[in-house]
C-alpha cells in the first residue's frame, strides 16, 4: 500500500487545509479591503486648498453649520459655501493670511476653489440632505464630529447596509428637530432614553423611512 | 389568433388583420427577430474579448480606489439659486405664428425640461411633443456653432462689422436692391421691427414663406368680410363639430386649445354627461379623424363641391340666389352617397345652431375657406363658435414674388432669417438656383442647411431657449419668451439681427422686448413671471360674411377632375415627427412613431389599400394575399416595402410605399419634411423630399401617376411590435349603448367570467384591497403595502387624442435614450410609453377594410399589484415598495429579459446596447467603436434620473423621482408633525403634465377623495388584462362614441365588435340565439367572451344563462 500513497501524502490534507485557509483570507481580505466602502471610505482624508479648520470654526466660534452649508435644509445637496461666505468675515479678519489666499483669489477672478470631495455617494444614489435635516437626523449620524476635526475625514462607511441600518431603526437616531445642527448633542437619558424618545417621535412624526429601492435609486 | 379572440376585434396593420404565417410567428416571439441570437459575436470571440477585460479589470484594481473628485462652489452666490434644486422660468415656444407658454426646468442654469404653463388655461398646461423635443435641438451636436463667409469662419466682431456694412449701404439706397425672406410670425416686437424696416428702407422687399399653409383663412377672411381679419375658432360650447380636411387635434395651429376644448365636452363620467359629436372629412387619416364619430374619405380636390352640397342644403336666404347656380354644378360632381352624408349631417348642424362649427383646414384652398365661413354664419356659429379677430396690418410679399424679383435682377442682397426656402420653396420657383443671381445672401440659420450652402454669410441663430422674444398664442394672448441659458455658440436672435438693420440703440434682445412691452417696470416683471400678459387677446368683432362676396370669390372655381388610379391626386401633409423638415435633424421626434402610420425615421408613400389592390401591386381576391404579396411584407418580423415612383407635373420622386386603410381611394399622401440633404448626422438619409413634386404651394396635385420600380426598402414601422394579440384590452361602445346599460363596462371582456381573484375579500372596498392585498387563496404571497400613500394612475381613453406629447415627454423625463432606425426595425425602441393604434373594420376577415375605426391607447407599465415580471426575476432586481410602486433597481438587474418575457402588456424595454454612449451606426462594433455621450448631449439629461447602460431593463416607473421630490418636500414641511401625505394633485407625472386633455390623471389611490380614487370607482372604469389577477395600478376609462343614428354610415356597434361578431357568427348583430335570457345585458357584449370556459366567478344577471 506504501506505493500507492507516499510519505509525503500524510502531510496532504494539512496542506490543503492551510492552503484553503490563506486563500480564502487573502480573497476575503482583498475583497473587504478593496470593494468595501468600510475601507475604501472611511479614513479618507484628503487635503484641501484651503485648510478649515472646523473644529475651530464650528467648536470654538460656534458657527452653525448652516452659516456656511445654508441651503442643506432646503435642497437635496449640502452646498459648499460660495468664496463669498468666507470674505463675509474674511474681507475684515486675517486678510494677508496665506492660507486663504485661494479665497481671495477666487474671490477676485470669479474661478471656484478646488475642495477635495471627501463624502460622496455613487450616482445612482439619490440622497437627500432636506429631507433628513428637517426631519430630526443629525448631520453627526453620517458625518461624525465635524465640530471636533481639523482637517475633515470620512469617518462613516456609507454602505447600503450603513443607510439601512438607519432606516430599519430609525429611532436609533431620530433626535428633537432643535437639536439637529447641534453636534454634541446627546440624549440625556443615554441609549435607553434615546430609544423612547425615538419611538415616540416616530411615532408621532409619522417616521417611515422607505426601505425599498425606489427610495434611493431612481 | 382570429380564432381565439376574447373580444371585440382590432387589429394593427393588415397583417394583423389577415393573420399571414408571418405575423403569427413574428407575435410569437418576444423581442423580435435577433434578440436571442449571437448574429455578430460568436462564442470564442466572446470568451477572448471577456479574458481581455477580465486582464484590464486586475490592471486597473488599484486605480478605482478613491479617485479624487472637486466640489466646484460659485465664487459669488448667485441669488435664488440653491444648488440642487430646479428652478422655473416662463417662457414661450412658437411655431408657425403660434406661441405655446411653457415653463423650462432649468438646473443650475441649464435647461433640462419644458412643461406647459398651467396658468394659462386655454392651453391647459399642455405642450406638443415638438416643443417638448427642443430641449433636445437646444444640445444638438449638429447645430451650427460658428458665423460662415463661406468655410471661413467669422468672429463675432467681424459679423457685426459686415452688419454695420450692410446697414449703411441699405440706408444709402433707401433699401433698394434689398429684400428680407422670413418665416411667420406673431411676435409684437418683429411686428414693430419689421415695421421700423420697411420705413427705413421703404424700396426693399419684405416676404415671408411658410412651406405648410397658415393664411388662406385669413385671405379668405379679407375677401368675403373685411380687411385684418382672422377666424378664430372656439369649441366650448360647440356641440357639433364638422370638421373639413383640418387636424385640429393634431397639426393645425391651436390644436392645444381646441383639443383641450374638444375633451371638455367630450369626457363622459357619468350616463347624464353630454357628449359632442365630430364629424370629419378629410383625404388622409389624421388624428382628428381617429377621434371623429363619422368619417367621410373625399379626395382633396372634392373638398369644395363637398362643402358646396353642404351650402346647399342650409337655408341661404335671398344671397342663394347668386350662389346657387355656382354651388350646384360642383355639389353636382359628388356621388349620391356622399350627397346623403351631407344631407344628414347638415341637418345634425342646423338643428344645433349656434352650438356648431364648421372647422376648416388651414391647408384648404381660400375658396373652400370662403364658403366655409358662409357656411358657420348660415349655421348662426358667428360670434359664437367663430369669432373674426382683429389683427394688425401685417403685409408682406410672397415667396412667388420675391422670386420674380430676383428672377429680373431687382434684388442684390436678400436676408434669409430661419426657414429653409432652398430646401422647402416650391419646386417650381427653383429657388435654389435662383439665390446664385442674388450678389449677397445672407442667412441666420440654426443649422447649416440647404439654404445655408447656398448663401454667401451663414450667421449662427440662437435657440429660442437662448433669446428674448415674444409671441402670441392662438388666442392673441402675448407670451414672453426668456432665455434660460446665454447662447451657447454666440448666435443671434432674429429680432437682435432686425434691430442691428433698423439701426436701434440697444440691438440686445432684452432692450427690444422691453421697448415693445412699453418699457420695464413691475408690470413687466409680472409678464415674465406669468409668462403671458392678461387680457391681450385677439378682439373680436361682429362682422358678416357676405353671400355676394362669396359668390363673387368663388365663382369660376373649377372642381379638378374626379380621381382614378392613373389619376390620382397627391395630398401634402406636414409630418407629425419632423414638421416641414425643420426637426429633421432630432432623434426624439425621429424615433417617436407617426400616431397613425407608426412609421418611424422615414416618411412614405401613404397609399390606400383600395388603391393598391387597383394597381395590381396586390391580387384583389383577398386581403391575406393584399397583406402577405406586397404592401408592408413581412419576413421575419420586418416590414418590407415596395419601392414606387410618384410623378406629378413633369416631377417624380420616389419612396417605399405604406398602405394605409382609410385613406381616400385615389388619394396619395406625402409627408413633408424628409429627404434632407444638408443635415446632420441623425437626420441624414431619412425617407424622400416630397417637396420636389409640389411645384407651388397649395397643398395638393392633381393627375399624378404612381409607378412601382421593383426595388423593396425596409420601413421602421412600429405598428406590429408590441402586439396585444387580439385581447379585450379596449373597451368601447356607442353612448346610446352606455345610456341603456351603463354597466356595460364591467360585463364586457374576460373580467366577467374571471375577474381578479380576491377570495372572500371580494366586497372589501378599493382602499383597503390596494394596501392588504387579499390574495384570494393562492399560494404565493406578496408582502402588505402598507406606505403612506398608494400610486395608480387612470387614463380616459374617450379623450386621449393620441398626440404621441406623453411619448416625447416621458422620454425628455426620463433620459430615454434613441435606437436608430437599425435597432427600430428589430423591434428595439426604448419609450416607455407607447401609443398604440388599433384599427377596426367591421368586416370578415377577407375583405379589404375601406373606413376603418380607429382606437388609441396610450400603454406604459401597469405597476401590477401582483406583478408577475418580480415573481420571474432570479435576482430580485424588480420588486415592489411600500407605496404600490414596481421598481426596477438597475444595479441588481443582470439582463435575463425573463421580466420582459412574462410581462402582459409588453411595456419592459431593454438596453441592448449603450444606445446613450455609442453611435447609433457603429452599435455593433463593441468595443472598437468610440465610446461617450458628446458633451453637449450629456446637458440634455435629467440629473434626477439615472441614466441607464448596456444590458439592463427598464420601463415607466411612474416618475418616481417627481414622486420621491413630492414627498421629500412634504416631509421637510412636516417636520415634527405627522403630515406627511402629498396633498393630491402634487405630483404630476411627465405624461399627465404634457396633457392638454388631462387624459392622464395620476394619484394615491389609498385616499378615496382623490381624482385618481374616484375615477377607479368610475362604472365606466377598467383594467386591461384585469382577468390575469396582476390587479394593475393603471386602469382606463372606457371609449364613447357618439355617432348619429340618422347618419347612413351608422354603426349601431363599435365596428370592432361588428367584427367579431362577424367572425364569431357570421352576424354582424351577434348572436342572436340568447337574446333576452341576459337581463338588462345586450347580447353582444355578455357573449363576447363565449368560447372561454373560464367561469370562475360568473356576474349574477348572468349566472342563469350560462
Amino acid at each position: 500500500m506504501s506505493k500507492v500513497f507516499p510519505k509525503w501524502f500524510n502531510a496532504l490534507p494539512l496542506k490543503i487545509i492551510i492552503f484553503l485557509a490563506v486563500f480564502v483570507v487573502t480573497i476575503v481580505s482583498g475583497v473587504t479591503y478593496y470593494a468595501t466602502p468600510k475601507y475604501t471610505r472611511v479614513g479618507y482624508q484628503p487635503a484641501q486648498p484651503v485648510p478649515y479648520d472646523h473644529s475651530f470654526h464650528v467648536g470654538e466660534l460656534g458657527l452653525d453649520c448652516r452659516y456656511c452649508h445654508s441651503k442643506v435644509d432646503q435642497s437635496g445637496h449640502a452646498n459648499v459655501p460660495a468664496s463669498s461666505t468666507c470674505m463675509n468675515c474674511h474681507s475684515i479678519l486675517k486678510t494677508d493670511s496665506e492660507l486663504l489666499e485661494p479665497v481671495r483669489a477666487s474671490y477676485e477672478s470669479g474661478e471656484p476653489v478646488p475642495w477635495v470631495r471627501i463624502h460622496q455617494v455613487p450616482d445612482y444614489v439619490y440622497f437627500n440632505h432636506e429631507v433628513h435635516v428637517n426631519r430630526g437626523v443629525s448631520c453627526v449620524e453620517c458625518h461624525g464630529q465635524v465640530n471636533e476635526m481639523v482637517e475633515v475625514s470620512h469617518e462613516k462607511s456609507f454602505s447600503m447596509g450603513f443607510c439601512l441600518d438607519c432606516h430599519r431603526h430609525p429611532e436609533e437616531h431620530v433626535r428633537p428637530v432643535d437639536e439637529v445642527f447641534n453636534l454634541d448633542w446627546e440624549h440625556p437619558g443615554g441609549i435607553k432614553g434615546q430609544i423612547a424618545d425615538g419611538e415616540k417621535f416616530v411615532d408621532e412624526w409619522n417616521i417611515n423611512p422607505p426601505q425599498s429601492c425606489s427610495g434611493c435609486h431612481r | 389568433m382570429a380564432e381565439q379572440n376574447s373580444g371585440p376585434r382590432y387589429w394593427r396593420s393588415l397583417d394583423d388583420l389577415a393573420q399571414t404565417p408571418e405575423f403569427i410567428d413574428q407575435v410569437n416571439r418576444e423581442f423580435g427577430p435577433e434578440a436571442s441570437e449571437m448574429n455578430e459575436v460568436d462564442r470564442r470571440h466572446f470568451m477572448k474579448i471577456m479574458a481581455a477585460s477580465f486582464a484590464l479589470g486586475g490592471i486597473g484594481f488599484s486605480g478605482c480606489r478613491r479617485p479624487e473628485a472637486h466640489i466646484l462652489p460659485h465664487s459669488k452666490a448667485p441669488e435664488h439659486l440653491v444648488p440642487g434644486e430646479a428652478l422655473y422660468y416662463a417662457s414661450s415656444f412658437s411655431v408657425r405664428g403660434e406661441s405655446v407658454p411653457v415653463l423650462v426646468e432649468t438646473h443650475t442654469g441649464r435647461p433640462t425640461k419644458l412643461e406647459g404653463n398651467k396658468t394659462y388655461t386655454p392651453y391647459n398646461g399642455g405642450t406638443t411633443g415638438k416643443a417638448q423635443a427642443s430641449i433636445l435641438e437646444l444640445y444638438d451636436p449638429d447645430r451650427s456653432t460658428r458665423h460662415q463667409k463661406g468655410d471661413v469662419t467669422l468672429s463675432d466682431a467681424a459679423v457685426e462689422d459686415f452688419i454695420v456694412s450692410l446697414r449703411s449701404k441699405l440706408a444709402e439706397e433707401g433699401g433698394s436692391g434689398a429684400a428680407v425672406l422670413t418665416e411667420k410670425s406673431s411676435s409684437p416686437t418683429r411686428l414693430r421691427l419689421k415695421k421700423a424696416f420697411k420705413a427705413a428702407y421703404p424700396e426693399a422687399v419684405w416676404a415671408e414663406y411658410e412651406p405648410v399653409a397658415v393664411d388662406n383663412a385669413a385671405k379668405a377672411a379679407a375677401a368675403v368680410v373685411g380687411p385684418n381679419l382672422l377666424p378664430r375658432y372656439d369649441f366650448t360650447h360647440a356641440k357639433r363639430i364638422l370638421s373639413v380636411a383640418g387636424d385640429f387635434l393634431g397639426e393645425d395651429q391651436g390644436h392645444l386649445m381646441f383639443t383641450k376644448q374638444f375633451a371638455d365636452t367630450r369626457r363622459v363620467r357619468s350616463t347624464k354627461d353630454e357628449m359632442n359629436r365630430l364629424y370629419i372629412v378629410e383625404s388622409n387619416f389624421s388624428s382628428t379623424g381617429a377621434m371623429a364619430d363619422h368619417r367621410k374619405r373625399l379626395a382633396p380636390g372634392q373638398m369644395m363641391s363637398f362643402l358646396a352640397a353642404l351650402a346647399l342644403e342650409l337655408e341661404l336666404g335671398v344671397e342663394g340666389n347668386e350662389l346657387k347656380p355656382i354651388l350646384t354644378p360642383l355639389a353636382d360632381s359628388l356621388d349620391t352617397a356622399t350627397r346623403e352624408w351631407i344631407s344628414k349631417c347638415a341637418v345634425d348642424l342646423a338643428h344645433h345652431k349656434g352650438e356648431s362649427a364648421v372647422y376648416l383646414g388651414s391647408d384648404l384652398s381660400p375658396e373652400a375657406q370662403a364658403l366655409g365661413l358662409l357656411i358657420n354664419e348660415k349655421l348662426g356659429n358667428l360670434s359664437k363658435t367663430l369669432n373674426f379677430v382683429e389683427v394688425d396690418a401685417d403685409a408682406s410679399a410672397s415667396i412667388d414674388e420675391l422670386a420674380k424679383a430676383i428672377e429680373s435682377g431687382e434684388i442684390n442682397t436678400l436676408v434669409i432669417s430661419g426657414g429653409n426656402p432652398v430646401y422647402n420653396a416650391p419646386a417650381g420657383l427653383g429657388f435654389g438656383d435662383l439665390l446664385e443671381k442674388v450678389e449677397t445672401v445672407v442667412r441666420l440659420g440654426y443649422y447649416f442647411d440647404e439654404t445655408s450652402s447656398k448663401s454667401s454669410y451663414h450667421i449662427s441663430q440662437a435657440h429660442f431657449l437662448e433669446s428674448w422674444g415674444d409671441g402670441r398664442t392662438y388666442k392673441g394672448d402675448v407670451v414672453a419668451q426668456q432665455p434660460m441659458i446665454l447662447p451657447l455658440f454666440n448666435g443671434l436672435s432674429e429680432i437682435e439681427l432686425l434691430a442691428r438693420f433698423v439701426g436701434a440703440k440697444n440691438t440686445d434682445g432684452h432692450s427690444q422686448v422691453v421697448e415693445t412691452f412699453g418699457g420695464a417696470s413691475r408690470i413687466f416683471d409680472k409678464f415674465l413671471h406669468d409668462g403671458y400678459k392678461a387680457d391681450s387677446s385677439y378682439t373680436a368683432v361682429r362682422s358678416l360674411v357676405s353671400g355676394v362676396k362669396v359668390a363673387n370669390f368663388i365663382v369660376g372655381y373649377e372642381a379638378p377632375a374626379a380621381t382614378s388610379k392613373d389619376s390620382l391626386e397627391v395630398l401634402f401633409v406636414n409630418d407629425s415627427s419632423v414638421d416641414d423638415g425643420r426637426y429633421c435633424n432630432n432623434g426624439w421626434l425621429q424615433e417617436c412613431p407617426d400616431p397613425m402610420t407608426k412609421l418611424t425615421w422615414d416618411n412614405a408613400i401613404l397609399v390606400s389599400p383600395m388603391l393598391a389592390e387597383e394597381l395590381q401591386i396586390v391580387a384583389s381576391d383577398s386581403l391575406v394575399q393584399v397583406a402577405r404579396k406586397n404592401p408592408n411584407k413581412v419576413k421575419d418580423g420586418r416590414v418590407f416595402a415596395p419601392v414606387a415612383t410618384i410623378s406629378v407635373g413633369g416631377k417624380s420622386i420616389t419612396g417605399a410605399i405604406q398602405i394605409m386603410p382609410g385613406l381616400d381611394n385615389f388619394t396619395v399622401v406625402l409627408p413633408l419634411g424628409y429627404g434632407r440633404q444638408v443635415i446632420g448626422n441623425v437626420g441624414k438619409g431619412s425617407g424622400f423630399d416630397a417637396y420636389q413634386i409640389r411645384v407651388n404651394d397649395t397643398s395638393y396635385a392633381s393627375g399624378a401617376t404612381i409607378e412601382l420600380t421593383g426595388e423593396e426598402y425596409q420601413l421602421a414601422s412600429t405598428q406590429e411590435h408590441w402586439s396585444m394579440e387580439g385581447r379585450a384590452i379596449i373597451r368601447e361602445a356607442n353612448k346610446d349603448y352606455y345610456k341603456k346599460s351603463p354597466d356595460w363596462v364591467a360585463g364586457m371582456g374576460m373580467e366577467s367570467h374571471s375577474p381578479a381573484v380576491y377570495g372572500k375579500d371580494k366586497k372589501m372596498p378599493t382602499q383597503q384591497k390596494v394596501t392588504e392585498t387579499p390574495r384570494g387563496g393562492s399560494m404565493y404571497e406578496h408582502p402588505d403595502l402598507d406606505g403612506t400613500h398608494q400610486w395608480g394612475m387612470n387614463i380616459d381613453l374617450n379623450v386621449c387624442t393620441g398626440c404621441n406629447a406623453c411619448v416625447i415627454a416621458c422620454q425628455s423625463e426620463n433620459n430615454i435614450p434613441i435606437v436608430g432606425r437599425d435597432q427600430v426595425r428589430r423591434g428595439r425602441e426604448m419609450h416607455w410609453i407607447r401609443m398604440d393604434r388599433y384599427f377596426s373594420s367591421g368586416l370578415a376577415n377577407n375583405e379589404i377594410p375601406k373606413d376603418p375605426q380607429v382606437n388609441l391607447q396610450p400603454i406604459a407599465c401597469m405597476h401590477c399589484e401582483t406583478a408577475p415580471c418580480e415573481t420571474v426575476c432570479p435576482v430580485n432586481a424588480t420588486v415592489h415598495d411600500e407605496e404600490g410602486l414596481n421598481t426596477m433597481a438597475y444595479n441588481r438587474c443582470i439582463g435575463t429579459r425573463y421580466c420582459a418575457n412574462n410581462c402582459p402588456y409588453k411595456v419592459r424595454r431593454f438596453n441592448f446596447f449603450d444606445y446613450q454612449q455609442r453611435n447609433k451606426d457603429k452599435l455593433y462594433l463593441g468595443p472598437l467603436a468610440p465610446k461617450g455621450m458628446p458633451e453637449l448631449t450629456q446637458m440634455a439629461q435629467n440629473p434626477d434620473v439615472s441614466v441607464r447602460m448596456r444590458g439592463v431593463m427598464e420601463k415607466c416607473t411612474y416618475c418616481v423621482q417627481r414622486i420621491n421630490q413630492a414627498k421629500i418636500e412634504q416631509k421637510a414641511k412636516a417636520k415634527d408633525s405627522n403630515d406627511v401625505k402629498v396633498p393630491d394633485g402634487t405630483i404630476q407625472t411627465a405624461c399627465s403634465q404634457v396633457c392638454a386633455t388631462d387624459a392622464i390623471v395620476f394619484g394615491d389611490i389609498s385616499d378615496p377623495e382623490s381624482e385618481v380614487a374616484k375615477l377607479r370607482e368610475n362604472e365606466l372604469n377598467y383594467g386591461v388584462l384585469g382577468y390575469l389577477n396582476v390587479r394593475p395600478r393603471t386602469t382606463y376609462l372606457a371609449k364613447l362614441r357618439n355617432p348619429n343614428p340618422e347618419m347612413p354610415d351608422y354603426s349601431k356597434l363599435p365596428l370592432s365588435k361588428m367584427e367579431y361578431n362577424l367572425q364569431s357568427y357570421g352576424d354582424p348583430a351577434g348572436h342572436t340565439g340568447h337574446h333576452g335570457s341576459h337581463g338588462d345585458h345586450d347580447s353582444h357584449d355578455s357573449h363576447s367572451d363565449h368560447g372561454h370556459d373560464s367561469h370562475s366567478e360568473a356576474k349574477n344577471d348572468h349566472g342563469g344563462s350560462h
